[in-house]
Protein backbone atom coordinates (compact mmCIF):
# COMPACT_ATOMS: atom_id res chain seq x y z
CA UNK A 1 0.00 0.00 0.00
CA UNK A 2 1.16 3.23 -0.74
CA UNK A 3 0.15 6.39 0.81
CA UNK A 4 -0.99 10.23 -0.17
CA UNK A 5 1.91 12.40 -0.60
CA UNK A 6 0.04 14.96 0.72
CA UNK A 7 -0.59 12.74 4.20
CA UNK A 8 2.79 11.46 4.30
CA UNK A 9 5.60 12.16 7.02
CA UNK A 10 9.05 11.11 6.54
CA UNK A 11 10.00 7.74 6.97
CA UNK A 12 6.84 6.77 5.53
CA UNK A 13 6.53 4.33 2.79
CA UNK A 14 5.23 6.19 -0.58
CA UNK A 15 6.08 3.80 -3.43
CA UNK A 16 6.79 -0.01 -3.29
CA UNK A 17 7.88 -2.73 -6.11
CA UNK A 18 8.94 -5.76 -6.55
CA UNK A 19 9.56 -7.40 -10.14
CA UNK A 20 10.01 -11.16 -10.66
CA UNK A 21 13.36 -12.65 -10.31
CA UNK A 22 15.57 -11.93 -13.27
CA UNK A 23 16.07 -15.47 -15.66
CA UNK A 24 19.28 -15.90 -17.75
CA UNK A 25 17.02 -14.58 -20.71
CA UNK A 26 16.55 -11.29 -19.23
CA UNK A 27 19.89 -10.53 -18.64
CA UNK A 28 20.82 -11.52 -21.97
CA UNK A 29 18.10 -8.94 -22.94
CA UNK A 30 19.56 -6.12 -21.09
CA UNK A 31 23.46 -6.57 -22.24
CA UNK A 32 21.73 -6.23 -25.89
CA UNK A 33 19.74 -3.45 -25.21
CA UNK A 34 22.53 -1.52 -22.94
CA UNK A 35 25.72 -2.80 -24.81
CA UNK A 36 26.79 -4.13 -21.01
CA UNK A 37 28.00 -7.49 -21.93
CA UNK A 38 30.27 -8.63 -19.43
CA UNK A 39 30.32 -11.97 -19.06
CA UNK A 40 29.64 -11.96 -15.50
CA UNK A 41 26.04 -11.50 -16.69
CA UNK A 42 25.65 -14.07 -19.47
CA UNK A 43 28.64 -16.87 -18.90
CA UNK A 44 27.69 -19.50 -15.95
CA UNK A 45 31.33 -20.48 -15.82
CA UNK A 46 32.68 -16.97 -16.19
CA UNK A 47 31.00 -16.34 -13.27
CA UNK A 48 31.69 -19.34 -11.40
CA UNK A 49 35.20 -18.59 -11.89
CA UNK A 50 34.67 -15.10 -10.19
CA UNK A 51 33.47 -16.79 -7.14
CA UNK A 52 29.52 -16.42 -7.55
CA UNK A 53 27.22 -19.68 -7.27
CA UNK A 54 25.47 -18.22 -10.39
CA UNK A 55 24.85 -15.37 -13.19
CA UNK A 56 25.15 -12.14 -11.83
CA UNK A 57 22.47 -9.30 -12.58
CA UNK A 58 23.44 -6.23 -13.79
CA UNK A 59 23.66 -3.66 -10.79
CA UNK A 60 22.24 -1.29 -13.93
CA UNK A 61 19.46 -3.52 -14.19
CA UNK A 62 18.60 -3.04 -10.51
CA UNK A 63 19.15 0.41 -10.80
CA UNK A 64 16.62 0.49 -13.85
CA UNK A 65 13.89 -1.57 -11.34
CA UNK A 66 14.38 1.35 -9.34
CA UNK A 67 13.93 3.39 -11.43
CA UNK A 68 10.50 2.27 -12.34
CA UNK A 69 9.40 2.81 -8.58
CA UNK A 70 9.70 6.12 -9.53
CA UNK A 71 8.04 6.48 -12.69
CA UNK A 72 5.14 4.27 -11.89
CA UNK A 73 4.60 6.52 -9.12
CA UNK A 74 5.57 9.99 -10.67
CA UNK A 75 5.58 11.68 -13.84
CA UNK A 76 9.23 10.62 -15.22
CA UNK A 77 10.10 14.46 -16.64
CA UNK A 78 9.27 15.16 -13.12
CA UNK A 79 12.64 13.29 -11.67
CA UNK A 80 15.61 16.04 -11.02
CA UNK A 81 17.80 13.83 -9.92
CA UNK A 82 18.05 10.08 -8.80
CA UNK A 83 21.29 8.32 -7.53
CA UNK A 84 22.40 4.64 -6.41
CA UNK A 85 25.03 2.99 -4.46
CA UNK A 86 25.36 -0.44 -5.27
CA UNK A 87 25.75 -2.88 -2.01
CA UNK A 88 25.33 -5.95 -2.98
CA UNK A 89 24.77 -8.84 -5.49
CA UNK A 90 22.09 -10.26 -7.04
CA UNK A 91 22.12 -13.32 -8.98
CA UNK A 92 19.36 -14.54 -11.48
CA UNK A 93 16.47 -16.38 -9.54
CA UNK A 94 16.73 -13.90 -6.52
CA UNK A 95 13.58 -11.78 -5.81
CA UNK A 96 14.42 -8.13 -4.78
CA UNK A 97 12.01 -5.71 -3.37
CA UNK A 98 12.50 -1.71 -3.82
CA UNK A 99 10.77 0.86 -2.14
CA UNK A 100 10.75 4.31 -1.70
CA UNK A 101 10.39 6.01 2.26
CA UNK A 102 9.95 10.03 2.42
CA UNK A 103 12.95 11.96 4.05
CA UNK A 104 11.58 15.16 3.27
CA UNK A 105 9.12 18.06 1.29
CA UNK A 106 11.14 20.65 -0.21
CA UNK A 107 10.38 24.05 -1.52
CA UNK A 108 11.46 21.95 -4.83
CA UNK A 109 9.64 19.10 -4.46
CA UNK A 110 10.23 15.91 -2.60
CA UNK A 111 13.06 14.25 -1.44
CA UNK A 112 13.26 10.10 -1.29
CA UNK A 113 15.08 7.43 0.19
CA UNK A 114 15.36 4.63 -2.03
CA UNK A 115 16.25 0.95 -1.17
CA UNK A 116 16.25 -2.76 -2.89
CA UNK A 117 16.54 -5.65 -0.57
CA UNK A 118 16.92 -9.17 -1.87
CA UNK A 119 13.28 -11.16 0.04
CA UNK A 120 14.20 -12.75 2.67
CA UNK A 121 17.26 -10.39 3.82
CA UNK A 122 20.23 -7.90 2.34
CA UNK A 123 20.68 -4.50 1.04
CA UNK A 124 21.93 -5.08 -2.12
CA UNK A 125 21.22 -1.00 -3.68
CA UNK A 126 20.50 2.24 -1.50
CA UNK A 127 20.00 5.43 -3.09
CA UNK A 128 18.12 9.18 -3.48
CA UNK A 129 16.01 11.18 -5.63
CA UNK A 130 14.16 14.33 -5.70
CA UNK A 131 11.39 14.62 -7.45
CA UNK A 132 9.23 17.97 -8.40
CA UNK A 133 5.32 17.75 -7.40
CA UNK A 134 2.96 20.03 -9.76
CA UNK B 1 49.60 -0.08 -8.64
CA UNK B 2 47.78 3.32 -8.23
CA UNK B 3 46.30 5.25 -10.68
CA UNK B 4 48.23 7.90 -12.57
CA UNK B 5 46.50 11.15 -11.12
CA UNK B 6 47.82 12.91 -14.12
CA UNK B 7 44.81 11.17 -15.35
CA UNK B 8 42.18 13.66 -13.97
CA UNK B 9 40.65 15.64 -16.39
CA UNK B 10 41.16 13.72 -19.44
CA UNK B 11 38.55 13.99 -21.58
CA UNK B 12 37.04 11.75 -24.61
CA UNK B 13 36.71 12.84 -27.91
CA UNK B 14 32.91 14.45 -27.57
CA UNK B 15 30.14 11.94 -29.56
CA UNK B 16 26.64 12.37 -30.92
CA UNK B 17 24.04 10.30 -31.45
CA UNK B 18 20.33 10.13 -32.19
CA UNK B 19 17.91 8.42 -29.88
CA UNK B 20 16.50 6.33 -32.33
CA UNK B 21 12.48 4.72 -31.40
CA UNK B 22 13.78 1.16 -31.50
CA UNK B 23 16.60 1.22 -29.25
CA UNK B 24 14.25 3.31 -26.56
CA UNK B 25 11.53 0.54 -27.19
CA UNK B 26 14.13 -2.85 -26.61
CA UNK B 27 15.70 -0.89 -23.38
CA UNK B 28 12.14 -0.61 -22.02
CA UNK B 29 11.32 -3.87 -23.09
CA UNK B 30 14.38 -5.15 -21.39
CA UNK B 31 14.00 -3.34 -18.21
CA UNK B 32 10.47 -4.81 -17.79
CA UNK B 33 8.64 -1.66 -18.72
CA UNK B 34 4.99 -1.66 -20.40
CA UNK B 35 5.20 -0.58 -23.87
CA UNK B 36 3.65 2.17 -23.38
CA UNK B 37 4.79 4.15 -26.56
CA UNK B 38 6.02 6.76 -24.63
CA UNK B 39 9.14 8.90 -26.39
CA UNK B 40 10.59 10.05 -22.77
CA UNK B 41 14.02 8.12 -22.05
CA UNK B 42 13.70 6.19 -18.66
CA UNK B 43 15.89 7.53 -15.91
CA UNK B 44 18.80 4.93 -16.23
CA UNK B 45 18.67 5.50 -20.35
CA UNK B 46 21.55 7.97 -20.16
CA UNK B 47 23.96 5.06 -18.71
CA UNK B 48 23.41 3.09 -22.33
CA UNK B 49 23.94 7.03 -24.05
CA UNK B 50 27.18 7.63 -22.56
CA UNK B 51 28.53 4.40 -22.70
CA UNK B 52 27.97 3.97 -26.58
CA UNK B 53 31.14 2.58 -28.45
CA UNK B 54 31.85 0.70 -25.05
CA UNK B 55 33.29 4.17 -24.26
CA UNK B 56 33.29 3.28 -20.56
CA UNK B 57 35.67 0.66 -21.35
CA UNK B 58 37.88 2.92 -23.42
CA UNK B 59 38.43 5.66 -20.43
CA UNK B 60 39.17 2.74 -17.77
CA UNK B 61 41.92 0.91 -20.80
CA UNK B 62 43.13 5.13 -20.75
CA UNK B 63 43.42 4.82 -17.37
CA UNK B 64 45.49 1.77 -17.53
CA UNK B 65 43.21 -0.19 -15.47
CA UNK B 66 42.37 -3.84 -14.97
CA UNK B 67 39.12 -4.36 -16.02
CA UNK B 68 38.86 -7.54 -13.43
CA UNK B 69 39.79 -4.96 -10.44
CA UNK B 70 36.42 -2.98 -11.40
CA UNK B 71 33.33 -2.51 -9.75
CA UNK B 72 30.44 0.01 -10.07
CA UNK B 73 30.10 1.55 -7.03
CA UNK B 74 27.79 4.36 -7.30
CA UNK B 75 25.18 6.13 -10.08
CA UNK B 76 23.99 9.77 -10.17
CA UNK B 77 22.22 11.43 -12.30
CA UNK B 78 20.63 14.80 -12.66
CA UNK B 79 17.84 15.64 -14.89
CA UNK B 80 17.69 19.23 -16.72
CA UNK B 81 15.07 18.54 -19.25
CA UNK B 82 13.29 15.35 -20.64
CA UNK B 83 15.62 13.48 -23.55
CA UNK B 84 13.27 12.10 -25.92
CA UNK B 85 12.99 9.90 -29.18
CA UNK B 86 14.50 11.64 -32.43
CA UNK B 87 16.34 13.84 -29.79
CA UNK B 88 20.39 14.37 -31.10
CA UNK B 89 22.60 14.50 -28.17
CA UNK B 90 26.03 15.17 -27.32
CA UNK B 91 28.06 13.32 -25.03
CA UNK B 92 31.05 14.81 -23.12
CA UNK B 93 32.62 12.34 -21.06
CA UNK B 94 35.89 13.54 -18.04
CA UNK B 95 37.79 11.48 -15.75
CA UNK B 96 36.73 14.30 -12.77
CA UNK B 97 38.33 12.99 -10.03
CA UNK B 98 40.73 9.95 -8.44
CA UNK B 99 40.80 9.61 -4.68
CA UNK B 100 41.53 6.67 -2.94
CA UNK B 101 40.66 5.12 0.73
CA UNK B 102 42.00 2.67 2.86
CA UNK B 103 45.69 3.20 2.31
CA UNK B 104 45.18 2.80 -1.26
CA UNK B 105 43.19 -0.62 -1.42
CA UNK B 106 39.78 0.70 -2.84
CA UNK B 107 40.83 3.48 -5.45
CA UNK B 108 38.19 5.44 -6.97
CA UNK B 109 37.47 6.81 -10.05
CA UNK B 110 34.56 9.89 -10.80
CA UNK B 111 33.48 10.05 -14.75
CA UNK B 112 31.13 12.82 -15.28
CA UNK B 113 29.63 13.41 -18.43
CA UNK B 114 27.21 15.68 -20.07
CA UNK B 115 24.47 15.65 -22.50
CA UNK B 116 23.71 18.56 -24.37
CA UNK B 117 20.75 18.91 -26.94
CA UNK B 118 21.41 20.44 -30.48
CA UNK B 119 21.31 23.82 -29.17
CA UNK B 120 24.00 23.07 -26.83
CA UNK B 121 21.46 23.24 -23.53
CA UNK B 122 22.60 20.86 -21.07
CA UNK B 123 19.85 18.20 -20.78
CA UNK B 124 21.63 15.98 -18.31
CA UNK B 125 24.85 15.30 -16.20
CA UNK B 126 26.12 11.87 -15.00
CA UNK B 127 29.05 11.17 -12.31
CA UNK B 128 29.21 6.97 -12.31
CA UNK B 129 31.78 6.03 -9.92
CA UNK B 130 34.24 2.86 -10.42
CA UNK B 131 36.11 0.86 -7.71
CA UNK B 132 38.96 -0.63 -7.95
CA UNK B 133 40.58 -3.02 -5.60
CA UNK B 134 44.01 -3.18 -4.99
CA UNK B 135 43.82 -5.84 -2.16
CA UNK B 136 47.24 -5.87 -0.07
CA UNK B 137 49.46 -8.57 -1.24
CA UNK B 138 49.96 -11.64 2.06
CA UNK B 139 53.34 -12.09 1.51
CA UNK B 140 55.91 -9.53 0.18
Amino acid sequence: MTIDLNNARPGDIVAEFSPPPSTPEDLARYAEASGDSNPLHLDPAFARQAGFSDLVVHGMLNMAHLGRLLTERFPAENIRSFSARFEGIVLVGQQVGYCARLLEKTPDGIALELDGSLVGGGRVISGKALVAVD
Amino acid sequence: MGIDHRHVGYTLPKFTLTIAPERLAAFAEAIGEVATGQAMAPPTFLKVIEGEGGSSRRILDELGVDLRRVLHAEQQFEYFAPLRVGDVVTVERKVAEIYEKKGGEMEFIVIETGFFDAAGERRALSRQIVLVRHPKKREQ
